[in-house]
This record gives C-alpha cells, structure tokens and sequence, in this order.
C-alpha cells in the first residue's frame, strides 16, 4: 500500500515538472514564427479598442450591446469619411480586455468578436494586458482560444522573450510573406507586475523588456529598415511620463486629449524601458497603449506619436467629464478636444494609415449609450 | 504511543455508538463536507465581485461600484445563504446538546430562507426595474441571475426540510449522533472572531488549492512557485480542518493529551510549507503574475500581495496558537 502510494505521488510530481519542461526556442532563429501578415492598401484602418475588463460583475448582454453600437458608429464613420469601401481593418485589442473573469466571458468574449468580424470584415489582434492573467481561466486556455479563432491574429511560442505573447503584423502588398512589407504593426506584452526584491509585498507594474527590443529590432531588419512601424502595447512606458513633464515645462509638442490620472507605469528610473530610445531610430512613427482609463493623452515625443487609446465600455472605472469643471487637467483636456458638454471618457481609437511613408491619422471616438440618443463624438489628431 | 492512540476507534466521540447513530453521524459528515465545498466556491465569487466592486472605489468611481454591487448583490447573498446552511449542517455535527441543536440548526436554516427569498424577490425587481436586461443576463454564468435563483430555491427547500425535521420529531425520536461538549462562554466573542476568520481562511486555503490545478499555467514556468502556493493553500485548508474537525472529534481526555504533540507536528507542517513557499519565491520575481494567479483575487486588484502572505500565516498562527494551549493545559495537569 505504502509503495502504491509513493509511486503515485511521484508520478504525480513528474507529471507537473515536466509539463513546464517542453523545449524553449530561440527567438533570434525562428523570426518568421512570429510574423502575421495582412494585405495592406491606402486607407487601411485599425481600430484600438482597450481595457474592455469584462468581470465577473459584467454583464455580456449590456457589454455586447455597447459595442454593437460602437463598431456600428466606427463603420458608418470610415464609409462616410473615407468612401462606401472603406472598413475597419484590424482591430487591436491593447490588453485588459478581462479582469477576475472565468471561462464563459472568455468564450462569449471571442464569439462576439468572431461574429462581428465575419460582420464588418476585419481581424482582430489580441495584446495581454496586466489583468488577463488575473483570472478564473487558464491563462493557457486564453492564448489557445485566440490561438485558434479564424478571425484572430495570435500567436504564443515558447519562447526565450518576455511575456506571453509578441508578434507583428506586416501589412504587404498582397497579404502573404510573398510580397515586401509596407507597415509593419508590432505587437509587444508588457506584462502584469513583479517584484522588486523577494519578499516585497508589493507588485511592481512590469515594463518592455530589453530582450523584447532585440527582438523587435530583429524583427523589423527582417521587414525592411524603411518600413514604418506602429507598436501596440498595454502598459505605458517611461516615455508618457517624460513627454509629460516636458510638456509641462514649457516644452512646445504637439500633443492632445485627456490626462486625469497617472500612466500608472512602472514609475523607477532603473526598470525604464529601452524599447522606444531604441525603435525611434528604427522607423517607429508611433506606439499607443491603454491601462490608464482616465488617460488618452497623446504627444509627439522625440518624432514617435506616443499616446493611450481611448477606454473601451463601462467596466471597472472611467472618467466622467464635466463641461463646466474647474479641474484644470479635465480644462485642458476639453480646450483640446473643443467638446463643451459632459461625457464619460469611454470609446475608441481609429488610425488611418494614408501612405506607405509612414503617414496616418489618428482619431480619438468619444461614445457613450444615453436614452435621449447616444453621444458620439470623434476629434483628430 | 500518542498517534496509535489518535487512530484507536475508542478515542473518538463516536466510538460505541448504535449503527443508527452511526450513520446519522456520517450523513452529517457528509452534508458538513458538501456545505463546506459549496461556501469555498461562493466565498470565492465574493471576493472576485468584492475586488471588482473595490477596484473601482479605489480608482474613485464609486457609482460603478455600486452598479456592479447591484448587478452582484445575489452573489454575495449566495455566500451568506451557503454559509447558514454549513452552519446547520455544523450544528448537527457538534451537537452540543438537544436544546442547543434545535435552536441554532433552527436560527440557521430560517437565515437561509430568508436571504434565499431575498434573492428571488430582488432579482425579480431588478428585472421588472430594467436592471437585469434578462433573467439570463450573462456574466458569471450563461444564465446569472437564474441560477442564483434556483440556488435560492435549493436552500429555502433545504431550510423547510429542516424545520419539518424538527416539528416532526419533536417528541419522537431526534437526532442521535455524538455529543461534543459545549463551546466555552468565556471569550465567546473573541472566540467568535477568530472561529470566523479561520473559517474563511479554510475557505480561501482550499479554493486556493482547488482552483489552482485548473488556472495556474504549468507548462509557462515558474512550476516550483506553483506548487509551493499550492502547498500553503493546502496546508491553511488542512490545518483548519484537522483542528476543528479531526481534533474535535475525539474524546475530551484524547484531547487533553494529544493537543501538544498535534500543536508540534502542525507546526513543524508549517514551518515546512513556509520555507517552501519563500524559497519557491526568491527567483520568481517577475514570474507569478504572468501565469494566472486568479486564486488571489485581492492581493492583485491591491497590486499588494498581501493575500498570499496571510494564506501563508494561517497555518502558523493556528499551530502556535494551539502549542500555546497545549502548554498551559500541560502545566495545569502538572500542577493538579
């Protein structure tokens, strides 16, 4: 009996050392794995939708709801801007797009936005943020769902970088690795906390790692040195906060929208990241972000538009802007915007890519379901 | 001599008893087990809506708190209607006399009614409101808040049943399975308070353990941080239930005797499963986040990790605790 026991036992431990025991690859030799691609053309628009935080206490049905309006809006605004042919492309979804959720948000979560894909003729592209890992599901059963979604660009390897999760995009001519690359979207996972030192309490917010801007780098000669990057990522990085205070120094950038709240980034000089010192000289035009709900600043930083996407839905928290405030950031934020009446800062962000030079628009959609009419406002760059 | 003791069948409160009350003793057991593994599971979507609904006042909007405290509210009644039902099913097993039984079992199972009728009306009105756009309105569940009803409905029929036990054998015969003796008055409140957050504590402790094998990603790394938070998690659920179920079991004078050595091996599990759990935990530093530690629902909603360091805590609290009591009582019998 005794002997039965211990084997079982032991068989069990095996069991679990060796499911983390599967080989690790090498990055730097297997670039190619990470690559998406996606026909490109004039036009071409990403939708960025951020920190939609499903929980346990959403409920799908008004989160559902939401966004059938809101991709409605989007849609009907590239076709009115842009021409009857014009749709949204790609939708990136820039992290927490779950927090504390289970299963059932996970499934329902990717079968509305396959619905809506097979609808509006995009794809999707998944990026972790801080909170997808804080849940009730595998964090494995995420990547595979989204691994095997047909409208779904993602792809997790077992890897030697950082984070769950990094891939690009490249958006060629004829939408196969056949043709050169005219942008290229990078998609990075900045990833959840750590701790400062071993029995620290406390969890840091994590940063882009240095092996990730290898990576990226890699990636990107692979592509092409004159291809115009865009990055996507979920956490802010030290960047915002130099911009910031450069900008309230005096410093004339250009720069737009809300700030009402810190980047909550990882805020120490030592955990800084080297990602955009180093892409900027590497055709990166611009990298946006979410985490911040209150927060869709936007500024040309050292030549990289670095801004927050605007929050998506009404879950875990958002700013409520009041036209006749005397706070003086939401002030600003509305001289900016020229909006004079109140609204809750949730909705979308749209790039236009106008050129294979590394020309876009960006616009920030503000929207929000009322029973008198929804408000739906949207203001450029 | 002292373990072959704990194992002899005649050490136990139940030892000598006819085959009814043994089985009356059993089906206690059993109900006592089930209630327990349904409060752990409410308990933990109490705490995720909890950190939910807190996330949100801490990132000062509290009108979404109170949106998604409405939405939830039937979850957290849920965890209250269990616990008054792991509370009958307590009373029956402690059966510290016939008076007491019948009034606490009876308190309890009226709690239960009552927030279970709670629930159906409130989520009623919330639909008739227009606060649930359905009664399938999705999130936890395909059908929240359906299923909190029929939940409800399952513990009001389980409250009925109860009572009409009680009418029905009034006079006749009662329940018969071991006695335990009564808990001491003196203290009673601190008693209260700390009997509750060890019971939540074991809740948390087995969830922890429980859930784990399903979301912790073990095939990311970080394989030696899980097992060890899995570990603690088990020996916090264990350490509960050795004490209040095992150790209480037995005879008043096995007791007597065996609450030093017990209180020594708990505390040496404990230590044990501390050093583990900080030697797992240096090297890990940027790890435990990245591969699914939803079991910690307050600890990363705080970004503080305080959660796990209180799991981890327990076991020892209540082995130093008990090695306390074990010494006092050994110097009382020395002094006798």
């Amino acid at each position: 009996m005794k002997k039965k026991l211990i084997c079982i036992i032991l068989a069990a431990v095996m069991l679990v050392a060796s499911a983390g025991c599967a080989k690790t690859q090498k990055s730097s030799d297997h670039l190619q794995d990470y690559v998406f691609t996606v026909r490109y053309h004039d036009g071409f628009n990403i939708l960025q939708l951020t920190d939609l935080h499903w929980n346990v206490n959403s409920s799908t049905r008004s989160s559902e709801a939401y966004l059938d309006k809101l991709f409605k809006e989007a849609d009907d605004h590239v076709k009115a801007t842009q021409g009857a042919s014009a749709k949204i492309d790609l939708v990136e979804l820039t992290g927490d797009m779950f927090m504390l959720a289970n299963s059932y948000h996970l499934s329902t979560f990717i079968e509305y936005f396959e619905r809506k894909a097979e609808e509006y003729g995009f794809v999707y592209a998944p990026i972790w943020g801080n909170h997808d890992r804080h849940a009730l599901y595998n964090p494995k059963e995420l990547a595979s769902r989204f691994g095997s979604a047909p409208h779904c660009l993602y792809t997790e390897i077992k890897d030697d970088l950082y984070g769950r999760s990094n891939y690009v995009i490249n958006l060629t001519e004829d939408g196969t690795k056949n043709t050169a690359a005219v942008w290229m979207i990078a998609n990075l996972d900045s990833g959840a906390g750590f701790s400062e030192t071993e029995y620290s309490p406390f969890i840091d917010y994590d940063y882009i790692r240095p092996e990730q801007t290898d990576w990226f780098l890699s990636e990107h000669a692979l592509a092409g040195e004159n291809v115009p990057v865009i990055a996507y990522y979920h956490i802010p990085q030290d960047e915002n906060e130099k911009a910031w205070t450069a900008v309230s120094g005096g410093a004339d950038l250009k720069n737009k929208f809300f700030k009402l709240e810190g980047f909550a980034d990882n805020g120490e000089e030592r955990f800084a990241s080297d990602f955009i010192d180093r892409a900027k000289d590497h055709n990166l035009k611009a990298a946006f972000m979410g985490h911040a709900h209150n927060v869709d600043w936007t500024c040309e930083y050292e030549g990289v538009v670095i801004g927050l996407g605007v929050k998506t839905g009404t879950e875990l928290y958002f700013a409520h802007i009041h036209a006749d405030t005397e706070d003086e950031a939401m002030k600003a934020g509305l001289a900016s915007t020229g909006i004079t009446e109140d609204f809750d800062l949730i909705g979308a962000s749209l790039v236009t890519l106008t050129g294979s030079d590394g020309s876009f628009d960006l616009e920030h959609l503000y929207f929000n379901e009322r029973e008198s009419g929804d408000f739906s406002v949207w203001v450029k760059w | 001599m002292v373990m072959k003791k704990l194992f002899d069948r005649n050490s136990f409160v139940h030892s000598g008893l006819d085959a009814k009350q043994k089985k009356q003793s059993l089906c206690v057991m059993a109900a006592l087990s089930v209630f327990f593994v349904l409060s752990a599971f409410t308990f933990m979507n109490f705490l995720y809506c909890l950190s939910d609904c807190i996330g949100s006042i801490v990132c000062a909007s509290p009108d979404i708190s109170l949106r998604d405290a409405q939405r939830s509210a039937p979850i957290f009644l849920s965890f209250f209607m269990t616990l008054s039902g792991l509370m009958v099913a307590h009373t029956f097993y402690r059966n510290e006399s016939e008076d007491v039984l019948r009034k606490k079992a009876k308190k309890h199972a009226i709690i239960g009614i009552v927030i279970g009728a709670i629930i159906i009306v409130y989520v009623i009105a919330m639909r008739i409101a227009g606060k649930y756009l359905s009664l399938v309105e999705g999130a936890p569940s395909a059908i929240y808040p359906l299923d909190s009803i029929l939940y409800s409905l399952l513990f009001i029929a389980f409250g009925i049943f109860v009572l009409t036990y009680f009418k029905k054998a009034a006079g006749d015969a009662k329940y018969a399975g071991p006695s335990r003796p009564r808990l001491q008055k003196k203290g009673a409140f601190v008693r209260y308070i700390f009997r509750t957050l060890w019971l939540m504590f074991g809740l948390y402790g087995f969830c922890g353990f429980f859930y784990s094998i399903f979301i912790v990603d073990f095939t990311n790394g970080y394989v030696p941080y899980a097992i060890a938070i899995m570990l603690v998690s088990l020996v916090a659920f264990l350490s509960i239930a050795v004490w209040e179920l095992l150790y209480n079991n037995l005879t008043p004078d096995v007791r007597k005797e065996i609450t030093l050595p017990l209180s020594i091996v708990s505390l040496v599990v404990s230590v044990v499963s501390c050093a583990v759990y900080f030697l797992a935990l240096k090297g890990n530093l940027d790890g435990p986040a990245n591969v699914g530690f939803g079991i910690l629902p307050i600890a990363y909603s705080a970004s503080v990790n305080f959660a796990t360091f209180l799991v981890v805590a327990t076991p020892l609290i209540v082995s130093v605790t008990a090695l306390i009591k074990g010494l006092c009582r050994r110097k009382k019998t020395a002094a006798k």
